[in-house]
């Protein structure tokens, strides 16, 4: 007689298990963090997501001095230019994808990442780096995502984003 | 998740499929070297790719890997006499050579050469590293031959088992690359086992129990490092390295062996999980082989003359539910292969991956199937050969290294993370 393991891993009883849906569509923010990555998310933004949201924060140059106090409002764009507050998208995300580019300038990550720690929201950073990107170029982004970033994803090509959404249900 | 026509795409090998393609570009683990142990012994049934092939060694120590059955009446060969440099179909005679080639027909004259019309579809084997090597791509894009480290040492300095396991390869691979899921389901063994406990690095494991991933692309694929905090402001880094299309490595541990695993497909529900441990400069000790023959590391403990686990599906893996509740067993099945294998062929034979929901540390796996997909249609489309293929894909290494917290690891760990002969590996 067979085992109830092994019955119930055959391929006859797969039939049987539940035809139900077994999750509800999570809020993922994704946040270019600068100008050609920005780009990227754009272009992102105009295919069909369950709920993914797309904002920039290219604009901003900079973090703040190491004990400085600053504020987070008014903070992102979404891609059609709005501004809106970095507090409110985070209090309100699952997960915040950090999207950069090796070489550019990621400092943004910091002040997404202190608010997504504040908010114990995960955040996962995305570092898009071609076969040409120097190690000094990779390092530099490196630095600024690293400690902002429960996982960290570094890229040759952009298209491994949009897959990565669709394989998290965004 | 994948939709389910990507899932078909990464789960099904068989001839012409894209996936199948793929593990047809390279050379495969096909049998150990022990199961055709001398010339004229006994012929071994093989299922690769969904393809049933027969094995076997001839009178001269030649290797043959041909279509299981007779060309005449569909025998299977497996009833064959091994004998006088062939294989002969016990039903009416025909004889075959390693290459498949029908060399003897007893009915028809030998003048009529009427057997030099008949041949069986064959795939070169060849030995390496304990392991039986065939290649089942077209014979014009023969690549070179096997060039893993642990393929290449002394063979002192190497243990190879395999076993079967019961589901599709992708879900089984897939675990391979899941460093995430190690902090439970192998819990305790890591501190117990022969093969790990002791290492400077456990300590590192037991000190942040929240690791931080990243994935990096590779040339043959990806590399997987888990980042614990060290001393310092340091980082304690694990590197595990996949080559395209399963191959993995694990992160070694203080003067332990390095361990690895290929899954290879016998068909869509079913796969071989390749288990092997090595030391770059070093012998095994006979305590190392002993424990790893008893199925302690990565290796399991299989049933004499199969290479199925003695604790299998279907006798529940005998789980032990006191162990499980007294927290001597966090799964309650014993053993890193087992704890692996229940849990994946509980599954059932080929996820639905249509349902699953994955999370931001499954990044790993995602950027696997990611570029698994991309090599498949490069392949598929432009006949572009895929990661992997390249020896010097397969000169790589696992790592575990404790680096400065602002360094990329795969620029801090691009030495260590290629097989230099002799050369010690990069441990903690």
């Amino acid at each position: 007689m067979q085992s109830e393991s092994a019955r119930m891993a055959s391929a006859a009883e797969a039939r049987f298990r539940i035809d139900a849906p077994n999750s509800k569509p999570r809020a993922i923010k994704i946040i270019a963090l600068d100008p050609p990555s920005e780009r990227v998310v754009k272009r992102l933004a105009q295919e069909t997501w369950n709920q993914a949201s797309f904002f920039t924060a290219s604009a901003f140059s900079g973090a703040p001095a190491k004990g400085a106090s600053f504020s987070m409002t008014g903070w992102l764009s979404d891609v059609a230019g709005r501004t809106t507050d970095l507090i409110n998208e985070v209090t309100s995300a699952d997960l915040v994808v950090m999207v950069a580019t090796a070489g550019e300038n990621a400092s943004a990550a910091a002040i997404i990442g202190e608010a997504c720690s504040a908010k114990r929201i995960n955040t996962t950073g995305l570092i898009i780096g071609g076969a040409g990107t120097s190690d000094e170029a990779l390092s530099k982004t490196l630095a600024q995502l690293r400690p902002w970033s429960l996982m960290l994803v570094i890229a040759s090509a952009e298209d491994y984003i949009a897959d990565m959404l669709v394989a998290l249900r965004a | 998740m994948l939709r389910k026509e990507q899932n078909d795409m990464l789960t099904q090998t068989g001839p012409g499929t894209p996936m199948g393609q793929m593990f047809r570009c390279s050379w495969i683990p096909a049998l150990l070297a022990e199961e055709l142990p001398e010339n004229d012994s006994p012929p071994v049934r093989v299922k690769l790719l969904s393809e049933r092939l027969l094995a076997f060694r001839d009178s001269e120590g030649r290797l043959g890997l041909v279509d299981e059955f007779c060309a005449h009446r569909g025998v299977s060969l497996w009833f064959g006499r091994n004998e006088e440099a062939g294989l002969r179909c016990p039903y009416h005679g025909w004889k075959y050579d390693v290459t498949g080639q029908c060399v003897d027909v007893p009915s028809e004259p030998a003048e009529s050469g009427f057997c030099q019309k008949i041949k069986l579809k064959s795939y070169p084997l060849i030995e390496k590293g304990g392991i039986l090597w065939t290649y089942m791509g077209p014979p014009e894009k023969r690549p070179p031959e096997p060039a893993w480290e642990f393929a290449t040492v002394p063979d002192r300095q190497r243990y190879v088992s395999k076993r079967e396991q019961e589901c599709n390869w992708l879900q089984a691979m897939e675990g391979g690359i899941d460093s995430s899921h190690v902090s439970f389901l192998h819990r305790g063994d890591l501190h117990s086992d022969p093969l790990f406990k002791g290492a400077k690095g456990n300590q590192y494991n037991l000190g942040d129990a929240r690791p931080v991933f990243e994935v990096v692309e590779s040339d043959g694929g990806l590399y997987i490092g888990a980042r614990r905090n060290a001393e310092n402001g340091q980082y304690y880094w694990r590197i595990t390295p996949w080559v395209m299309p399963s191959f993995t490595m694990i992160a070694p541990r203080g003067n332990h062996s390095v361990h690895g695993h290929f899954w290879i497909p016998i068909d869509d529900e079913n796969c071989w999980t390749w288990s092997f441990d090595y030391h770059p400069i070093r012998e095994l000790t006979a305590a190392e082989v002993s424990a790893m023959r008893d199925g302690k590391g990565v290796h399991v403990a299989v049933m004499p003359g199969t290479y199925r686990s003695y604790a299998n599906k279907d006798n529940d893996y005998l789980m032990d539910r006191a162990a499980q509740k007294t927290g001597a067993s966090y799964s309650g099945v014993a053993g890193f292969g087992m704890q692996d294998a229940s849990v994946q062929e509980s599954m059932g034979p080929i996820v639905d991956r249509t349902k699953e929901n994955l999370v931001s540390t499954d990044n790993g796996i995602i950027m696997a199937r990611h570029r698994l997909m991309r090599a498949a249609k490069a392949l598929a489309e432009k006949g572009i050969t895929p990661p992997g293929v390249d020896p010097a894909h397969q000169k790589i290494r696992s790592v575990a290294i404790v680096l400065p917290a602002d360094v990329p690891y795969k620029e801090g760990a691009k030495e260590a993370l290629v097989a230099k002969p002799g050369v010690a590996p990069a441990t903690v």
